[in-house]
This record gives structure tokens, sequence and C-alpha cells, in this order.
């Protein structure tokens, strides 16, 4: 392996951060303003656009994020990152409904279960080197994965809306938990099985791979669960407030919250700990990082576990926003998210994030202005231009060619 | 080393196990709609108990194909036509003309989930060069059957579908001599419904006179049916006094449509015409427009008429509650004489309701036998293939089917031109919530 400038920015300078927050103020509020002027509805009708926006924004970036890491650390495109979205959604759907072991067709969610669960041991087995000398750690991380795979397999049978907040925030947060330690476990087992093994061929190799786990999870999905929508409990109630005339949806504002949360959460993670440390000179040259003693494969799959968990967590607010899923719907949030990857500068984390919601900002106002056939073409056109004046992205730095 | 690829293989033998340990695919029919493989041919002897006592079948055995999309949403709308066109020929004793019937399990034209155009025409292919076939049932979708006609119009294979709508299939005004280019005097493809020149109004009459509302908002899939049949809608209802406030197209693949029905809520319509199927997110807009706020009337073609909530991915079924305020209009007759009847035997048959296309299904079944018993063919196969159709499609022939007696014109068209109206209903299907008939209007008066 030669070396690479480092592709994931890491610096956190609390300017950055208040710039970041600045620009994105002024962004939404000029964005509300050309709305208002433009759009018919009005100011209500621009707020309401906003919230939609800063949703599907979220959902984006969420999955964005999961591109950037893998690509900042192996220089891969994963392809199955989308449909690993798409995996968690049904993860989301069948743990909130009748759990995995009573859909119709065992032998799939089994074998979905089995799947996840060889993904948790080799998480154990890599967590050694984390958990080293800390048996107590070891014992309850295996813990919280034998109540996962339980917990996965035996549903919570829930059908209706949740009234009461406080049970609905603690189900909330016992489904998010599990969507993503979940996901986390499935990328980790993708990781292992069909891109480990090709970490030294030829790049187009794993590349490939990828594209066959594309596939193969999206067939098990469908051979499981069938073609047509999934409608998932609808446990969150349709409730709103008012904003300025527009109504919101509760479950919007939640969204994005609990995504900025998890966003910050990552950031802080990459740059503040050990791990998160070995992550980034792992990105920078794999081979000093290993002479340093980094160990490369528990820090390439803990990437993993990071990117699938919030794969997973997007993949329940698909759930709970659109209040479908469907075994295609990894193609096209897998496609935006890879697009605001690149938008942003891919192998940067605050790039990705950016560049989701600015990929959720132009579809949403190209159907507000009543341009909806025509979102697709806008978004790529945008990527373009950006692309044209800053050829790394928006946040990325200029990488020389790999030799 | 050694470990890795033991590893590795561990990891692809719980992929292939879970490719093998699915008894149950989902994109199988289950068993009972397995039946058509089971049909008794009648030169075995076994005839069906309510069949006639003794059907001839002296002269051997030919095929009719059943082809529609049977997979996720549209298996709701596909199986309850497959089950009608199964009891017609078990309740014609398997055979008409001398030969014994087979129908052979469903050519299904969809792939993942969602009719396919280039399927159905390799179906039609296969079909149309196994000399056995003497006539072709479907499809449900017209963009299928826009590409299957050309084929089946080439090899002079009788085509009959019990839903398609679009009127560029059959009329020459609309390009139907560009759809039938092998032969455009020869008409092979007939149809027992009407067509969307008829049924788009009627949604616009029914919005503007029954529900009351001037304001609407037009959503289509951008398909030909959904596409074609929004255009008859927003002309017919702007010509009746009606206002359209916005029209979007919306393809299928579309995951959010927050931002549309938060711009469409802002222009105040009364109602929202959707021109599409089930398949290509007929409940998907109605759940979003719900969550935006916009709780009105909601009314959409026979493409979300696709039975009751109890049937799996089916529009009641997906949209939930949210139908409360919903309407269809359905091309089949809605109510016909003897209609309790037919629906008692099919349910008997097979346990469930039967929809207004388990009716035009049987009624396609019903012009086959007959035109098998008129040609009374001998001869070759490509012989009985022939006369088979021309005794279908002679214009001077009236039905006498479960749906009512009719003719076909010229172009192949129905002289029935009946659209029915469904509104939701919340205690049917045992109240799991279901379409109920509300009243029909007969465009041929």
């Amino acid at each position: 392996m030669t070396s690479v400038a480092s592709p994931v920015a890491f610096q956190r300078r609390v300017p950055f951060g208040v710039r970041l927050l600045a620009f994105g103020a002024v962004g939404i509020a000029v964005y509300w303003s050309a709305l208002t002027l433009f759009a018919s509805g009005g100011a209500a009708a621009a707020t309401q656009q906003v919230a939609n926006a800063l949703t599907l924004g979220a959902i984006y970036a969420l999955v964005a994020l999961g591109y950037t890491m893998v690509y900042g650390i192996i220089e891969l495109i994963n392809f199955a990152h989308g449909d690993v979205f798409m995996v968690g959604a049904f993860i989301a759907l069948t743990f909130m409904g009748a759990g995995l072991g009573m859909e119709e067709a065992f032998g799939f969610g089994l074998a979905l279960v089995g799947a996840i669960l060889l993904g948790l041991a080799m998480g154990l087995l890599i967590s050694r080197g984390f958990l080293r000398g800390r048996r107590g750690a070891t014992i309850g991380v295996t813990a919280v994965c034998v109540a996962v795979a339980i917990g996965m397999e035996r549903g919570l049978g829930l059908t209706s809306t949740i009234a009461n907040p406080i049970v609905l925030a603690a189900t909330l947060v016992i489904v998010l938990a599990v969507c993503m330690i979940a996901m986390g476990s499935l990328n980790i087992g993708i990781e292992r099985f069909a891109y480990r093994p090709l970490r030294h061929a030829p790049r187009l190799a794993p590349l490939i791979t990828a594209i066959g786990v594309s596939f193969i999870l999206q067939n098990v999905v469908q051979i499981w669960q069938g073609t047509g929508d999934r409608v998932p409990a609808p446990i969150f109630p349709n409730a709103q407030f008012e904003l300025f005339g527009a109504s919101i949806r509760v479950i919007a504002v939640v969204i994005i919250v609990v995504a900025i949360i998890l966003m910050y959460a990552l950031q802080t993670f990459v740059s503040r700990t050990r791990l998160g440390r070995a992550m980034r000179s792992t990105a920078q040259d794999q081979q000093a990082a290993q002479l340093m003693g980094v160990d490369l494969n528990l820090t390439i799959a803990a990437t993993f576990l990071l990117g699938g968990a919030l794969a997973g967590a997007a993949g329940l607010f698909q759930c709970l926003y659109f209040g479908f899923v469907r075994s295609d719907i990894g193609f096209n949030a897998g496609l935006k998210a890879f697009t605001a990857a690149v938008l942003g500068g891919i192998g940067n984390l605050t790039g990705a994030a950016i560049g989701g919601f600015i990929i959720g900002f132009i579809e949403v106002a190209a159907t507000a202005l009543g341009y909806t056939q025509w979102s697709q073409a806008i978004v790529f056109v945008v990527l373009i231009v950006v692309l044209v004046f800053r050829p790394a992205g928006i946040l990325g730095q200029q990488v020389g060619e790999r030799a | 080393m050694n470990f890795r690829k033991v590893s590795a293989l561990a990891g692809v033998a719980v992929l292939a196990f879970a490719a093998c340990s699915s008894p149950g695919a989902a994109t199988n029919p289950p068993a009972s709609a397995g039946g058509g493989t089971s049909q008794p041919p009648a030169a075995s002897g076994g005839t069906a108990p309510s069949a006639p006592a003794s059907v001839d079948t002296s002269k051997g055995k030919v095929k009719v194909a059943v082809g529609l999309p049977y997979q996720g949403s549209e298996k709701a709308a596909s199986e309850p036509i497959f089950n009608g066109v199964k009891l017609a020929f078990k309740e014609a004793g398997g055979g008409a003309g001398g030969y014994a019937i087979e129908v052979p399990d469903v050519f299904d034209d969809a792939v993942n989930g969602a009719h396919d155009p280039q399927t159905g025409a390799r179906n039609m292919t296969t079909v149309a060069t196994d000399p056995e076939f003497v006539a072709f049932i479907g499809p449900l979708n017209s963009s299928v059957g826009a590409a299957e006609i050309p084929i089946s119009n080439e090899a002079g294979l009788l085509q009959c579908s019990p839903a398609n709508t679009a009127e560029g299939l059959t009329k020459p005004e609309f390009g139907a001599l560009d759809v039938r280019k092998a032969n455009p005097d020869t008409i092979n493809y007939v149809r027992v419904v009407t067509t969307d020149d008829n049924q788009g109004p009627a949604a616009a009459r029914y919005i503007l006179e029954n529900l009351g509302k001037k304001n609407v908002f037009i959503i289509d899939d951008t398909e030909t049916f959904g596409d074609g049949i929004a255009d008859n809608f927003e002309k017919y209802f702007e010509e009746n006094g009606g206002t359209v406030v916005d029209r979007q197209g919306v393809p299928k693949t579309t995951t959010d449509y927050a931002p549309i029905m938060t711009a469409a809520k802002a222009k105040n319509p009364e109602a929202i015409y959707f021109g599409g199927v089930t398949a290509t997110g007929g409940a998907r807009i109605l759940n979003a427009a719900i969550q935006a706020g916009l709780d009105v009337p909601y009314v959409g073609p026979d493409g979300i008429y696709d039975g009751s909530a109890a049937t799996k991915d089916s529009f009641l079924n997906l949209a939930g509650a949210n139908a409360k305020n919903s309407y269809a209009t359905a091309a089949a007759v809605g109510d016909f004489p003897g209609r309790e009847e037919f629906a008692a035997r099919y349910k008997a048959e097979y346990g469930s309701d039967p929809t207004g296309y388990s009716a035009t299904g049987y009624a396609c079944a019903q012009v086959v036998i007959d035109a098998l018993n008129r040609a009374n063919p001998s001869g070759d196969m490509a012989a009985v293939r022939e006369a088979v159709r021309a005794a279908a499609v002679d214009p001077s022939v009236t039905y006498t089917t479960v749906i009512g007696e009719f003719k076909f014109d010229e172009n192949g068209d129905t002289s029935q031109k009946i659209i029915s109206f469904y509104a939701y209903d919340a205690t049917g299907a045992d109240g799991k919530g279901d379409w109920k008939f509300k009243e029909q209007i007969d465009f041929a008066k």
C-alpha cells in the first residue's frame, strides 16, 4: 500500500463548527425565503418544506457517512451500503412487529439472523483487542449481543400507536439500539467474508464483490419478505405542532435531532478515542499504522461497524417517517447517499453530512417549485457543477493520484 | 491462510442455506393458485363436480395461457382474475369444441414485484411459438399489453384481456395500428372491459356530481396507463366546470412524497385524483397526503381497486385506516344479474370474495370456450388457432357471459361500456375494510 494524503478530515476546530452552523442557518434562511417567494403556499408551506428537507437530508446523511467512512479507510465504494440500510429498515419492521422467527419464510429470517449472529461473533472476536483484559466489559458485550439476537427473533409484537410518551421513547431507544447493533454486525460480517479476503486483490475485485453483496441482500429480503411494500406498525402517533402556520410532524423533529446527535457522536468518537485515532492513521497510511502497532483488522471492522450502525438507524427512520419498506429502496437511498458523499468530499465525515442535507434540500426544492420529475436531474446537475469547481467535493482535499 | 478460506466458505454456506431453505418462496403462487395445473383434463376422465356430465374431448388437448403480474402488490389484483379464469374452465367441464383445455400456471409478467413489458413480451413469445396454445388471457396492465399485442398479432393468437383499458391498444385513432402492425386488419386482441376514455371521465363525473368537489389535485405515475387515464380525467374535469389546481407525475421508484403533498396542500384541493396502480404508489401517496394534513377524498382508477384490506399488498391493505375517504372506479361491471350467485360459487371454490375482475376473467374464459365451440375446429394446431381467433373476434356474435351480453366491435372493443364506482367500506371483509359497490354508469347509453 502506498501512502495517501488523509482523505478523512479529522481536525475539528471550534471555529469551523461555528462557521458550519452559521453557514447552515444562513442557507436555511435563504432557502426558506426563496420558497416563500417562488413556491405556492407562502411562508407556511415553505416552513413545512424546510422540515421535509431536513428530515430527508438527515436520512441521506446517515447513509452517506457509511459510504464515506469505508471509502476513507479502504478506498472501496461499498455499493452494498444502500442495501444494508434497506435490511436495517426490514429489521426495524420485523422487530417492532412479529419478530423474525414468526415470519412465514422462517428459513430466511433464520438465515438472516444467522448472518447477523456470525457478524456479532466476528465482532466479539475482533473486540478481543479492544476489550483486552477487561473481562467484565467482554461479558457485557456478549450479553447485549445475545439479548439483541433473542429480541430480533421474538419481536416486540407491536401493532398500534403508542400514546404514552415515556413508553414510546423507551421503545424507540430499544428499537434504535437493536437496529444499529444488528446492522453494524451485518456490516462486520460482510467485510469479513466479502471484502477482507480481497483486501490485497486488484481494486476492481472488491468493487464487483460489493455489487454482488448488494444483490444477495436484495434477493434474500425479496424471498423473505416479498417484493411489495411492507407497512411497519404505526407506533409513532401522527402528532403535529404549529410553527409559522405550518404543521410539522413531531417524528420529523425526532429524526433530525437523533440524526444530528448520532453524527456528532461519530465525529467525537473518530476524533477523540484511541480507536478513532487508529482509524484516522489507517486512513492515512495502512502500512505505517500497522508498523506503529495499529490492529488493522480491528480498525477496519470498527469502521464497518459504525457505518452499518448509522445505516441501521436510517432504516428505522425510513420505517417511522415514510411508513413503508420495500426491497428496492436501498438502490435510491444508496445512489443519493453516495452522491452526497462525493458532493461533500468522499472520505470526509462532515462533508458527507453536509452533502446529505444539500441533496435533501435540492430534491425538496425541485418538488416545491413544481419540477418533481426533474428532481433527479437537478441533483446531478448540481453535483457536476460542484465537481467542476471543486473536483474533490465541497470539503474534500486534493489527493494526488495513487501510484 | 487455510482458516481464512474455511471461514469464507462458512459465510458462503450461510447464504447458500438462505437460498435453499425457502419452501414457501414469496414469488411462487400459493398452492391454491397452482390449481391451474391440476385442472382436471377431461381426457383422463376426471371432470369437475359442477361440470356437465361429459365433455367431448375426442380431438385431444389445447392449452390456454394466462399472463398476469403475479408478485408483490400486483398479485393482489391478479390472483382473483386467475381464479375467475380457472373457475370458468372448470365449470365448463374442462373442455370445449372437442378438445380438453389445459391451463398452465400463470405466466408472470412482473419483475421485482412490478409488471414489466419486456417480461410480458418474452412470455408472449413463448406462448406464441408453442402450437398447442390457442388463446392467451391477459395481461393486467396496458403497458404490458402494448408490448404483447404485436407478438400475438403476428402469430394470429387470440388474446383476451380482462383488465386493459388504455385506448391505444385497440382504437386506430389512438395509434392501435402501430400496435397490431404485423396484420393491422386482422383483429386478434379483444377485451371485455371498456376503455380509459370512459374510465377517466367517469371518475371526473363522480367527483363533480356525487362528491360535489370542484378543485382537484392530479398525481400520476408517469406510465402508459396512469398518465393516459389522468389525461382523460383532466380533460373531462376541466370541460365540465372543474378546476385542476396542479398536476404532478411521480415515478414509481419515489420514496419521499412529503414535499409533493406539502406543495399540493398549499393549493387547497378538495380532492386528489391518482392515475396509476397500487404498485406504482397508490397507497404511499395517500398515506403521505394524510401525513401532510391533506385529508380530502382520494379517487383512483381500477389500479387501486385490487381487493379488500385482508388481501396482502392490496391498496386497502397498505393504506389501512387512511383509506377512509377513498373511492375507485373499475372498468368491470360492478352489478350484473347473478352477481351474488357468482360470488357464492367463487367463494365456495377459493374461500375468498371475488373482485370485479374475477368476473371479467371468467368472461374472457367464456369467450374462449364459446369460440372453440362455435369454430368446432379440426386439423393441425395452426388451423385450430386461426379458427378460434376468427370465431372469437367475429363482430356479429353476441356473447352471453357472466357479466352480461356484449359484442366485440371491429377493433376488438366490447360493446359493454360500463364503469363502476366503489367506495371504502370499513365494515367489509369481516371488519378489515373492503371496497363497496356504489353505482355504475353505462356509457353505451
